[in-house]
């Protein structure tokens, strides 16, 4: 083993030439330094001299043993897994696949596309084959999919707490039907929930020929249709209007929501958006002129705005008609209105002279009155057949609660069949139906909670979740849509068909054929095809012979009866005056709550409302004026007042409302007060759905039940009410609490005329058309103030920018103009993105974790003035101007947040996205500090893991995650862990997939160099559930694209552009297009008057 | 008119040459202290038996300081959400506290450093504890960066560490120079100390084994480093500090310096100023003087050093917080006028709501203190009343944790969005947590001042008259 290594002797030559040696010693030439040079391994030299055979012996069983004892065979045994052979046809795993359905709402439906994983519904967008809604759908369809996977919803049927099988359920159906039919029904009573299916009607008047002298009602305690009464008397039929928007110049709202609570909302919103969008100059825009009492969605898009008590509209709407006819039928009427008599005669000026386009609504809670004089007007203005038409009415006309309510007092109701609603909280309080129903020897309810009715029934039938169920429905201009389930029933439950099939004795209640046999009725060997068109298209239509029907209703012809609108005027009674002493109340649905049924949704509970900005509460909403009076205005906030006074009294950021009592009619709610500007001065708003008694966790404990004071003669409008003050306090969590834009150019905003002289005017607003120069560019006193702000070529900074060498560049644009604040892009986000709610606990802490925003400021045009001198108002402004804005991650190319990462955990990527690597994230919580848009979310705690009412447990606090509550997760999108800071990433997850598809289709075509994906086919969430298409986004490198179109427009401009930090999300501005001759007309956007004041406080 | 002209002849001579006013410079140890009483003095507090009021202290500081072990359990076991922290105001007492503490650090190595530089002999005294402290606070200082992160399990991201998923640091980050800077700080700090301590150590041990304490003459002998006081010792040992000096003097300004980025570096109006790194570099030493003289006093009352922190020493110290106090009181004007100046209104609206929005007491309180307060210094017979200068030294302390509160919530706080704006409170965990590093302090320093020599012994006797060779004006 040992080798003897000779060096040879150095030669003659190498001694001649210079000589190099490794060491002193080599120089010296020692022994010892001769002997290591023999020697192959001098390092370990001295230790082992040589293997001798005992050595070797020793050390090979040594490892002999060691590999005998320990590793022989050491292998992990072979296993081997079989793939399921049965799967769904054409599935891919990891690829979702999506499904038409629609979400039945009250009077009307949304058809839906549901993205099914694996077979469960995880998301849902609007269907696009629908072309009213353009693929938009609402924040109510959006959070629909959390109630499937609610774990407090009904999860068994029940027979006096007991819980039964379906077999019982279904004896005990068919058993009530058996039993009322030798008496034709008699004492048998159904109190249903309105539907739009017409598979439920066809069941109905099954029902009523088979048991005629059964009770048939239906309850529904918010309206959002006019009362088919009126139409009736004045228009001569069975109609209900549908408004074509897009189509009106001019639009008067006499109260009426039509952008949020009126039924069909979604297509009128879009509607109106196309009627207001701008893109040249010459562009023509309508104008909306409202009076409303409370402040809406639809007060904030207005154009004037008229703050005026309800009770009045009767009044107002007499004015107007009276100045626009001329006629002196409604002079009697108009009498006693207080508003200024300028306003109304100049906009029915405008009326009259856009004749033709013009368009006049009424909210559906108003008197019987009002709708008649609105329809008197439409018909004068030429309103109908062209901005309004009259479609059949499809709603039957049933007995209401209140006849339910007398039969059951008469002792005639022996088996109450209760679907849907829940009548024991939402009834009006006069019927004491809570007792009524007590008195019913039998109570079938089948509702989706165990909630209030409930509790008083013997029987409660666990409904299905419409995900779950087979059905169809009507948007509202009547179009047919199918329901279809997505999963199994998760608990068995029923739907409303099967129950009305069972009870009426059908021979076969199976869900599927009952909807089958409805749609197809008549179409004979066409059945099977039409029917699977239908669910594949979600939309109802026939093809004959290449001319495709719709299911749409077509407008009919209606006879204007001027007498009947005569008589409805002869009744109207002088508006009620409205004081401190005699206020005005209305009952208003909660925009997420509706009237309670999503009170257990905790992706609505934390929504905040798209006005007030309260989630997880409702609030008795006062005027600045009535706060003031009841002197629970807000103090000055600070040593001396700098910024405006804010809304409510805030302690620690968190509101701190008064709890006042409100007495209407003898009846008494308590609540907390909540100051709201634009509010008629002396009405106060009840929003209803709050205060259930009988509700899952999410909704315990949530905001106060305002039906407890409500009857059934004034369901909408009370007046003679009187509130004090209690002098307890309670918190709200707001998400937002300034309200005030304090004069900085956030929402920049124009007036029509301006934009035309100016399209480019908002440029000019900003702080960066007044920056210096910041970079040494030869072009640049050639650039536009948001070229500079956006476009200035880099290389004049030390650092290294992004190379943004992707072939796409994702941008985004927002239009500021159509933008109504519906909070659907909000809850689609967290849906898509699996965004957790945090709970009022924390909301009140401000760690509210939406990924996108609407910021909501109001301005008077006095902000802050006083602090340079000028006349101001640092008040709360009764009369304002309100702006949204919906605030996400603005993907800045220059992104202040990737700097300051000190790990890496941030940064950009080649297509100019801003994005986060949660693992690597530590959570310093620096990026969020230097973000100026603040939309940067940190997860305070271990939101998924943890229950809300055990965060400060840690970790003795249960973990987990409820297995109902994983379904929902969109599995391409990472849950977050505590310790780490998330946000907007432009839907990355759909980018990817989109890229993905894309290349895989190219590529099976023989492009695979076609890498560029077409614009439009990538959409992220908030801009696919927006329903006024205010977001755009796509890839700016094409010039082509939508997005780049909208950034072109003159109105774009960069939120906080002087920053230098270049946002991809740009905003086009908002444009008004006030009345120069209206008396509240102003030359500029009040919001551009305070920024003036602010700026120029010299020459204010 | 000859009267006059004869008052003029009688006028006195102009003085060929002017003299100043010869004033005796004030001696560095009073009383003419000898060698053996300094060093009988200072090891003696180290020798004695414990004393029964070091006892009730170290047991207060010992329950004080489990506030912040409790509260770091609490907080990594249960989430940041245990803090008062909230969207806008992301960072709050927690950075409040690092900057504090590790501004209080700064006096330390500026006494060591730079006024050994500068030959200021009267730093002698002091530096000992003053480094001891900064020491101590650089600790508290570290619990907060570390512990304020979300995740402190990945806290070792923040050190360029190889890792399998090929991520670096972000060297643009001032959080990350921050790691560098403090750490950096804390070693050099740390050996300053040190090795200014051999010579001592080596005295102690001598005299731990005259009397046969063996273990621990071991002990301090192992410290010592075999110390034996030769000449070549002594040069290699004022060499050695020599280089440490000059290697800590940069590092005075420089980690309050890039802490100060912190926050200039970003782009939030009330944070993005040029003027913060001098003026955090005044603060700092403005606090650590401020401290300095909070711990110092004390010691002087309890153990009489009376002859050894003379007050010469007190107003020396006394005036260096008036010079760094009333720079802090400049950089506060200025700020306010460039806010005015730059005519940007974010910038603008910053500062006044910083003075008069909700957090306008924390403004007035820290002007009050960090302004106000120094400028008794002026005033001799203030700077003579021991305890007047105790207080007024805690009302520095206090000022500048509110100018640091001030700094960072007021500016997060209301930024550039309305709709954002928030209002942070801290929890109780926060604030316990908080005032357990007082107790952490609180236990290292007691520890520090029984075990360790509390002054340079073999400096101090450099400085004392007997050393000077013309002492007792004998002129050789």
């Amino acid at each position: 083993m040992k080798r003897k290594i000779e060096h040879p002797a150095p030669s003659e030559r190498s001694k001649a030439g210079p000589r190099y040696w490794r060491s002193l010693d080599e120089l010296a030439d020692t022994p010892g330094f001769r002997e290591q040079l023999k020697k192959e391994f001098p390092q370990g030299a001295d230790s082992i001299d040589g293997v001798d055979r005992r050595q070797f012996m020793k050390i090979m069983a040594a490892s002999f043993a060691l590999g005998g004892i320990g590793l022989a065979g050491c292998r992990r045994p072979e296993e081997h897994i079989l793939p399921f052979g049965k799967s769904v046809e054409g599935a891919v795993p990891g690829l979702p696949v999506y499904f038409a359905t629609a979400m039945p709402l009250r009077s009307w439906a949304i058809p839906l596309l549901a993205e099914t994983h694996q077979g469960r519904p995880t998301k849902l967008e609007g269907n696009p084959g629908y072309a009213p809604h353009g693929g938009a759908s609402s924040l109510l369809a959006q959070a629909s999919v959390l109630d499937l996977y609610d774990p407090d919803r009904a999860t068994a049927h029940t027979q006096e707490g007991k819980a039964i099988d379906l077999d019982a359920v279904k004896a005990l159906l068919t058993g009530v039907g058996k039993a009322h039919q030798a008496e034709q029904g008699a004492g048998l009573a159904f109190l249903a929930d309105s539907s739009s299916s017409p598979t439920r009607a066809r069941l109905v008047r099954r029902l009523r020929l088979a048991l005629p002298k059964a009770l048939w009602a239906e309850y529904e305690p918010v309206t959002d249709e006019p009362p088919p009464t009126v139409a009736r008397a004045v228009l001569g039929g069975n109609v209900r209007p549908i408004y074509r928007f897009a189509k009106a110049k001019r639009i008067v709202s006499i109260d009426a929501d039509f952008l949020q609570a009126e039924s069909g909302s979604l297509a009128y919103a879009r509607d109106f958006a196309k009627g207001r969008r701008v893109a040249k100059k010459d562009d023509p825009m309508s104008r909306l002129y409202v009076a409303e009492s409370n402040l809406t969605a639809t007060g904030s898009m207005a154009d004037h705005r008229l703050r005026l008590a309800s009770s009045h509209m009767l009044a107002f709407a007499a004015a107007l008609a009276g100045k626009v006819t001329g006629d002196s039928v409604y002079a009697k009427a108009a009498e006693g209105l207080t508003a200024t008599p300028a306003w109304i005669a100049e906009c029915a000026a405008d009326l009259l002279e856009n004749r033709g386009s013009s368009l006049v609504i009424a909210g559906s809670h108003l008197p019987d009155a009002v709708h008649a004089v609105v329809y008197a007007l439409n018909q004068f203005l030429g309103s109908i057949g062209s901005t309004v038409d009259f479609i059949f009415n499809t709603k039957p006309h049933t007995v209401g609660i209140d006849g339910v309510a007398a039969a059951i007092a008469a002792g005639t109701v022996k088996t109450l069949v209760i679907l849907g609603g829940n009548p024991a909280y939402n009834a009006p309080v006069d019927l004491g139906w809570a007792e009524l129903q007590k008195k019913v020897p039998q109570v079938i309810r089948h509702g989706y909670y165990e909630d209030e009715t409930s509790a008083l029934s013997g029987v409660h039938i666990a409904a299905a979740h419409y995900l779950e169920s087979w059905g169809d429905a009507r948007t509202a201009d009547g179009t047919v849509v199918p329901i279809q389930p997505m999963i199994l029933p998760l608990f068995g439950g029923l739907t409303q068909n099967e129950v009305l099939a069972l009870v009426g004795l059908l021979p076969d209640a199976d869900p599927y054929k009952l909807v089958f046999e409805t749609i197809t009725a008549g179409t004979g060997v066409n059945a099977e095809r039409i029917f699977t068109k239908f669910l594949h298209d979600g939309v109802l239509d026939f093809d004959l012979n290449g001319r495709v029907m719709t299911t749409a209703f077509k407008p009919v012809k209606v006879r204007y009866n001027p007498i009947a609108v005569a008589t409805y005027l002869k009744g109207a009674e002088a508006p009620a005056k409205v004081s401190l002493d005699s206020l005005e109340v209305r009952f208003v649905a909660d925009a997420r709550m509706d009237d309670g049924r999503f009170i257990n949704n905790g992706w609505l509970q934390e929504c905040p409302d798209p006005i007030t900005k309260i989630s997880w509460d409702n609030a008795i909403l006062i005027s600045p004026r009535l706060a003031k009076e009841l002197k629970i205005d807000s103090p000055a906030n600070g040593l001396k007042q700098i910024a405006r006074k804010d809304l409510a009294e805030f302690d620690k950021g968190r509101e701190n409302a008064h709890i006042v009592e409100l007495v209407i009619g003898g009846r008494k709610i308590t609540g907390p007060a909540h100051i709201q500007p634009g509010l008629s001065n002396y009405t106060v708003v009840l929003p209803l759905g709050y205060g259930r008694t009988t509700v899952g966790r999410v909704g315990q404990g949530t905001g106060f039940n305002a039906y407890a004071a409500r009857d059934s003669k004034n369901p909408h409008i009370v007046t003679g009410a009187t509130i004090t003050v209690t002098g307890e306090k309670t918190f709200l969590a707001d998400s937002q609490w300034h309200w005030s834009m304090e004069g900085r150019d956030l929402v920049r905003e124009g007036n029509l005329g301006e934009y035309q002289e100016n399209p480019g005017f908002a440029k000019e607003v900003g702080l960066e058309a007044e920056s210096p120069r910041v970079v040494l560019d030869p072009t640049y006193g050639d650039r536009t103030p948001a070229n500079k702000a956006s476009e200035i070529p880099r290389g004049n900074s030390l650092y290294k920018t992004p190379s943004f060498d992707g072939v796409h560049q994702w941008g985004m644009s927002i239009d500021l103009n159509t933008c109504i604040g519906c909070n659907a892009c909000v809850v689609a986000c967290q849906a898509e993105n699996n965004v957790p709610i945090v709970g009022k606990e924390q909301v009140l802490r401000g760690r509210i974790m939406h990924w996108i925003r609407l910021d909501r400021y109001y301005s008077d045009g006095k902000a802050d003035a006083g602090a340079f001198g000028g006349e101001g108002n640092m008040e709360i402004p009764e009369d304002p101007q309100i702006s949204m804005q919906p605030v996400a991650c603005m993907q800045c190319e220059l992104a202040p947040c990737e700097t300051v990462c000190p790990v890496n955990a941030t940064v950009h990527d080649p297509e100019g996205l801003n994005v986060m690597a949660y693992n690597r994230c530590i959570g310093t919580r620096y990026c969020a500090n230097n973000c100026p848009y603040k939309v940067r979310r940190f997860n305070f705690f271990d939101w998924n893991m943890r229950s809300l009412d055990s965060l400060y447990l840690g970790p003795m606090g249960p973990r987990g995650m409820p297995e109902l509550v994983q379904m929902v997760k969109n599995p391409e999108v990472t849950i977050r862990m505590r310790g780490v800071m998330e946000k907007c990433t432009y839907c990355v997850q759909r980018i990817e997939r989109g890229k993905i598809e894309w290349k895989v289709k190219r590529a099976q075509e023989g492009h695979p160099e076609d890498v560029v994906v077409p614009d439009g086919t990538i959409r992220t969430a908030c801009q696919q559930a927006c329903p006024v298409e205010a977001i755009v986004f796509g890839n700016i490198l094409d010039p082509e694209s939508a997005v780049s179109k909208a950034k072109a427009l003159e109105q774009d401009y960069a939120l906080l552009g002087y920053l230098n930090i270049r946002p991809r999300t740009t905003y086009l501005a908002r444009i008004r297009n006030p009345n120069p001759k209206m008396p509240d007309y102003t030359e500029l956007p009040l919001s551009r008057v305070e920024n003036w004041n602010k700026n120029h406080p010299a020459k204010a | 008119m000859s009267h006059s002209a004869e008052h003029t002849a009688e006028a006195p001579e102009i003085l060929k040459e002017v003299h100043p006013a010869v004033k005796p410079r004030s001696a560095m140890v009073g009383h003419n202290r000898s060698f053996n009483w300094i060093t009988e003095k200072i090891c003696g507090i180290a020798e004695e038996k414990t004393p029964v009021w070091w006892w009730w202290c170290f047991a207060v500081a010992c329950i004080v300081a489990s506030f912040t072990v409790a509260g770091i359990t609490y907080l990594v076991a249960t989430g940041v959400g245990v803090w008062g922290h909230r969207n806008p105001v992301n960072w709050a007492w927690d950075i409040v506290n690092f900057v504090f503490w590790i501004g209080i650090g700064h006096a330390g190595t500026l006494i060591s450093a730079i006024l050994c530089l500068l030959r200021q002999k009267w730093r002698t005294s002091i530096n000992r504890s003053a480094e001891a402290m900064t020491i101590f606070a650089v600790v508290c200082a570290g619990i907060f960066p570390v512990f304020h992160i979300g995740r402190v399990w990945y806290a070792w991201f923040l050190f360029p560490l190889p890792n399998s998923n090929y991520i670096w640091q972000n060297y643009r980050s001032p959080l990350e120079w921050d790691v560098f800077a403090v750490s950096t700080y804390g070693t050099v700090s740390v050996l300053f100390w040190y090795v200014g301590m051999i010579p001592d150590l080596a005295t102690m041990r001598d005299r731990f084994n005259a009397v046969g304490k063996t273990v621990r003459a071991r002990l301090y002998g192992f410290f010592a480093m075999g110390w034996r006081g030769s000449s070549r010792h002594w040069s290699n040992y004022e060499m050695a500090y020599l280089i440490l000096a000059g290697i800590s003097t940069p590092l005075v300004l420089s980690v309050h310096t890039i802490v100060s980025f912190d926050f200039a570096v970003s782009l939030l109006p009330g944070w993005h100023t040029t003027i913060f790194p001098p003026y955090f570099v005044a603060g700092a030493i403005f606090s650590g003087f401020g401290m300095v003289l909070t711990l110092i006093l004390p010691l002087r009352a309890i153990y009489h050093l009376e002859d050894l922190i003379t007050q010469y020493h007190i107003d020396c110290m006394c005036k260096v917080i008036l010079a760094t106090g009333t720079m802090v009181g400049y950089a506060y004007a200025m700020e306010f006028f460039i806010a005015w100046y730059g005519a940007n209104p974010y910038e603008g609206f910053a500062f006044i709501n910083r003075a008069f929005g909700p957090y306008w007491w924390a403004y007035f309180i820290m002007i009050t203190c960090n302004v106000i307060t120094p400028q008794f210094f002026w005033f001799k017979s203030i700077r003579e009343n021991t305890t007047l200068v105790f207080v007024l030294s805690l009302f520095v302390n206090v000022g500048m944790w509110f100018e640091r509160f001030v700094i960072i919530a007021t500016s997060l706080a209301r930024d550039f969005l309305p709709s954002s704006w928030g209002y942070y409170s801290p929890s109780i965990v926060e604030i316990f947590t908080f005032f357990g590093t007082f107790g952490v302090f609180s236990v290292l320093f007691l520890l520090f001042v029984r075990f360790l020599p509390i002054m340079a012994i073999a400096e101090l006797k450099a400085v004392t008259p007997q050393a000077d060779p013309h002492a007792g004006g004998d002129h050789h």
